[in-house]
């Protein structure tokens, strides 16, 4: 993506995250929102954490890899779990990181 | 007035100290946004620009991977708008508390109105009828005296002060780190580390596990729109889920 484009995606992102911002204090006098957009609001995290992981480890070039000799989903697998007993961010990512260099040198 | 000057520094200084505690997680998303930012080949007074024009740490984040998978403007765009959209409800939240104050003041606390800040401000809007008036000076009617506004940018200003330094500093350090380092798989580490604090109830669970298989099966999609097309079905997944879980109590 050349920088120019990305000036563009960064400003119309941020346009659009300023407008929700704005949206219930300035622009709409209903305060009223649909009962649909906060159940929606809620599983958007989840969903977009989700595709966004599934993709990093499994999808390289357009195609789907399932490789079990890849150093990073077992990386991702040992980190979940860290991530599961601790609900810590920061160990989950020191053992994923530990885990994929110490992979990465066994494999 | 001079009693007024010094309750809105109260106010705004109240603001800060209670918004404090909550950098000490923010440091860490705010250097990992900006070390994933250089990873992901974005220039780093980009990267830093970013955070002051999007100052959206889980959608910066995915703008990274995004960029970092290749993907197009468009999936990107969308993506992070989608993961933003919360914020119409924090604006709604908000709203009966800051509706009397000047255009000038809500465009300001609305750009201030960050996950963070909002978590510690709405807290002080909902347990407090009255400014903190440390002579004991109670709120008049009118509305006067109410410079609770002041407390919210004391939190809004600290994160904000925060997110660009900890941005920064990211982008510092960022720059030392040999890129065989494998740094960027930093960044869905914190995904993975996110969902398990956020995959609480069944709906969620479902949302996820339909949006993964989906940014399986729609790979081969260009510009990486699989991905927008895997999360809208995690969410019809997330919504239909909710609604079988209520229908069958």
């Amino acid at each position: 993506m050349s920088t120019a484009v990305l000036i563009g995606l960064l400003v119309a992102v941020g346009l659009v995250t300023f407008l929700y911002r704005y949206a219930m204090i300035g622009l709409f006098a209903s305060r009223n929102l649909p009962g649909w957009l906060h159940a929606l609001c809620r599983h958007i995290a989840p969903a977009s954490f989700a595709a966004l992981t599934a993709s990093a480890l499994f999808v390289h070039g357009g195609e789907v890899a399932i490789d079990l000799a890849a150093p990073k989903p077992w990386a991702a697998l040992v980190a979940a779990l860290v991530a599961w007993r601790t609900r810590s961010v920061l160990a989950t990512i020191a053992t994923g990181m530990a885990a994929l260099y110490l992979l990465k040198f066994l494999l | 007035m001079s009693a007024t000057r010094s309750t809105r520094r109260a106010e705004f200084l109240a603001g800060c100290r209670d918004e404090a505690p909550l950098q000490l997680g923010v440091v860490p998303f705010g250097m990992l946004y900006g070390i994933g930012a250089l990873a992901a080949g974005m220039p780093a007074w980009l990267a830093q620009l970013a955070s002051a024009v999007v100052f959206a740490g889980a959608a910066q984040l995915v703008i990274v991977q995004m960029l970092t998978a290749a993907a197009g403007a468009l999936p990107i765009g969308l993506t992070a708008s989608l993961l933003n959209l919360r914020h119409v409800l924090y604006s709604a939240s908000v709203a009966d508390y800051v509706r009397h104050l000047p255009r000038r003041w809500r465009l300001l606390l609305a750009y201030l109105l960050t996950d963070e800040a909002y978590a510690v401000a709405i807290l002080r809007y909902q347990t407090s009828s009255t400014s903190t008036a440390d002579d004991g000076a109670t709120a008049t009617t009118a509305g006067m005296t109410d410079l609770r506004h002041w407390y919210f940018l004391g939190c809004g200003l600290t994160l904000w002060a925060t997110w660009q330094l900890s941005t920064a500093a990211g982008l510092v350090f960022g720059a030392t780190i040999p890129a065989e380092w494998d740094i960027d798989f930093a960044v869905p580490l914190t995904f993975i580390a996110l969902l398990t604090l956020l995959l609480r109830e069944r709906a969620g669970q479902a949302a996820a596990l339909v949006a993964a298989l989906g940014a399986l099966t729609f790979a081969t999609l260009p510009y990486k729109l699989g991905l927008v097309a895997a999360i809208l079905l995690g969410l019809v997944a997330g919504v239909w889920a909710a609604r079988f879980a209520r229908d069958g109590k």
